[in-house]
């Protein structure tokens, strides 16, 4: 049996259903299963990202129903790279977190298994070619993400997620109208076809459908008026959660805006509303930012305003652009993760998380503060590392769409990142500590996973080739939708 | 005077009631200060959508759209299955997102002993 597409959700899926069963025979087996999935995650990744520089894009059929009529899943090197980064995002978080449990360890199950229908929603999101699929999937992460927020009885984790459920329900209301909208037009729910098809739409209702789209997918990619719920989500669900959704769930909203924009609709019909409300995101998070207290809304905030900056490349269009909002995309993911990785131990103990509580936590754990403190540099795009690649790619792109206005706005917005991120640091390095806090120290696997990230973001800040070619390829895939739309459309011929 | 045929009458009626239903069910969301009211506006909203998804289908003296001998040489006639297949997923999704609501209705309750949005308001930025 071949490795195809559908196995990464087919797999996890089958086996979200066996844990509960298989639990009763071996505890382990809850914590167990989920590492085997999303090792085989990695497998699958890596045996299609060859499969597709050998051969092209990959459009496998679901039911046998070729594809403009039945569901088909699409692989090309754009989906791979949200696919391959959300497996290696997922296994990480499962390895950091392997050790996870409350007190009784019945929830934890829950724990695993909705972690890992978090990260399967997202890789379905992104490998789908279907958008009435897209949007269930977006459903599966949003009902996960809803269960992982609330998941301390303890906290305010049901007002989060209650917050988050609102808005959520608002998002897909729209999503669905729109897909409504666009099957009464087109008569199909194919986005290949979709993308020959949707000239036929009449202008005006197109722009109701696009905005539609922009409003609803701007939930999911935390954009300015609609990004109440991240805050909250982050900073009430368990710290490795925070990495799966800044490095997993939001790359999953904003690879659906990508698709919808680029393969289905012409990028500059609303190129320049993307453009405005990715900068006025930027600017509102990156300022709101600065007067938190607590450290995990202070890495939300901070999320935002780099998804604020992913928007403006998406907005600005070109093929650089888009390669920088990859780039961009991919060091988030990674630095984020060490970042919440790392927090979630400096202040494992604490409940109200504040930066205060973190006073001289360096003379504690020395290794897991120079790990704070190397995301915090490479995050605000410090030279050696990778951080600093994306922001030249992305100040380079604008340069070359003439956005110098927006250029310096955003380097403004830099500075204010500068200063909330080494305030925290300097309350870490030079205050004296606090001995009546307790404190946990990480396990070997906690130390690995943030070693291996740490140990990414040097070597691509030192050496960045290691990922471009793929990136410029995943970039020039999403810009030149003719191979895409050629390969899902003439599949029975093969 | 103008008269209405009975088609268009059950159309304009159809289509509107799904709109009615969406907009009843954004004015609890919006305005209501209980959390199960809330929760029932949104699962109006979702009947709202999910009428005018079938309302998109329906033809009007339609036959089912099975293939069969009798059946052949009725194929105009056929409703569209598509957004019938389509409005059936989304009760199965509308129908978890109510209960994870309601769930976390019964955990707020449970922890803030009152089921008025507008008491609980513990996070803020």
């Amino acid at each position: 049996m071949s490795i195809t597409p559908v196995h990464y959700i087919a797999v996890p899926l089958a086996a979200a259903f066996l844990i509960p069963i298989l639990s009763k025979f071996h505890k382990e087996t809850a914590r167990i299963i989920p590492g085997l999935v999303f090792s085989y995650f990695l497998v699958i990744s890596f045996v299609l990202m060859r499969q597709v520089s050998n051969t092209g894009i990959i459009s496998e059929t679901i039911a046998g129903w070729r594809a403009p009529w039945g569901i088909n899943l699409v692989f090309g090197y754009f989906s791979g790279f949200f696919a391959t980064l959300m497996s290696v995002i997922g296994f990480l978080t499962w390895l950091y977190s392997y050790r996870f449990k409350l007190v009784d360890s019945k929830p934890a199950m829950s724990y695993y298994i909705l972690l890992m229908m978090l990260v399967t929603g997202s890789i379905g999101i992104v490998i789908t070619g279907d958008i009435f699929n897209m949007f269930v999937f977006l459903e599966i992460v949003a009902i996960s993400a809803f269960s992982l927020t609330s998941f301390y009885p303890g906290r305010d984790g049901a007002e989060a997620a209650f917050k988050y459920l609102l808005i959520a329900s608002f998002s897909s209301f729209l999503i669905l109208l729109a897909v409504l909208l666009l099957y009464t037009q087109t008569g199909t729910l194919n986005i290949a076809e979709l993308s020959t098809k949707v000239h036929l739409i009449p202008q005006s209702l197109k722009l109701t459908i696009l905005v539609m789209f922009v409003v609803g997918l701007g939930i999911e990619s935390e954009l300015f008026p609609l990004n109440g719920w991240a805050p909250d989500a982050y900073s009430q669900a368990p710290a490795p959660v925070g990495a799966v959704f800044a490095g997993v769930v939001v790359k999953g909203g904003i690879y659906a805006t990508m698709r919808v924009m680029f393969t289905m609709f012409d990028i500059n019909e609303m190129g320049q509303i993307l453009l405005i409300l990715g900068l006025i995101t930027t600017i509102i998070a990156e300022v709101a930012a600065i007067k938190q207290t607590q450290v995990k809304r202070m890495l939300a905030y901070s999320s935002i305003g780099q998804m604020g900056v992913v928007m403006m490349a998406i907005g600005i269009g070109t093929e650089d652009a888009v390669f920088a909002a990859l780039f961009m995309m991919f060091n988030h993911a990674i630095i984020k993760g060490l970042l919440f990785f790392s927090t979630g131990f400096l202040l494992h103990n604490s409940l109200t998380k504040t930066i205060a509580e973190m006073k001289g936590v360096a003379k504690k754990f020395p290794v897991l503060s120079f790990m704070f403190a190397l995301g915090s540099f490479a995050i605000v795009g410090l030279p050696p590392f990778s951080g600093f690649w994306s922001k030249l790619y992305f100040l380079m792109a604008a340069a070359d769409a003439k956005l110098f206005s927006m250029i310096a706005l955003v380097l403004a917005v830099s500075i204010v990142e500068i200063v909330y991120y080494f305030r925290v640091v300097g309350v870490m390095y030079y205050h004296q500590p606090d001995e009546s806090l307790p404190t946990k120290q990480p396990g070997l696997n906690a130390y690995f996973v943030m070693g291996f990230l740490a140990a990414l973001i040097i070597g691509v800040g030192v050496y960045p080739d290691l990922i471009t070619n793929f990136l410029h390829a995943a970039a020039y895939e999403l810009t030149h939708k003719t191979e895409y739309v050629q390969t899902v459309l003439t599949q029975f011929v093969r | 005077m103008c008269s209405f045929d009975y088609q268009t009458i059950m159309s304009i009626s159809i289509y509107g009631s799904s709109v009615v239903l969406m907009l009843l069910g954004l004015y609890a969301v919006l305005v209501k200060k209980n959390l199960i009211k809330i929760v029932i506006g949104l699962s109006i909203v979702d009947s709202g959508l999910h009428l005018l998804f079938v309302a998109v289908g329906y033809l009007h003296n339609g036959t089912a759209p099975i293939f069969s001998p009798e059946a052949v040489d009725k194929v105009n006639q056929m409703v569209d299955p598509v957004p019938q297949a389509l409005v059936l997923t989304a009760i199965v999704i509308g129908f978890a997102t109510t209960a994870v609501a309601l769930s976390l209705v019964i955990r707020l309750y449970k922890h803030h002993k009152t089921a008025r949005i507008d008491q609980i308001k513990s996070l803020k930025w």
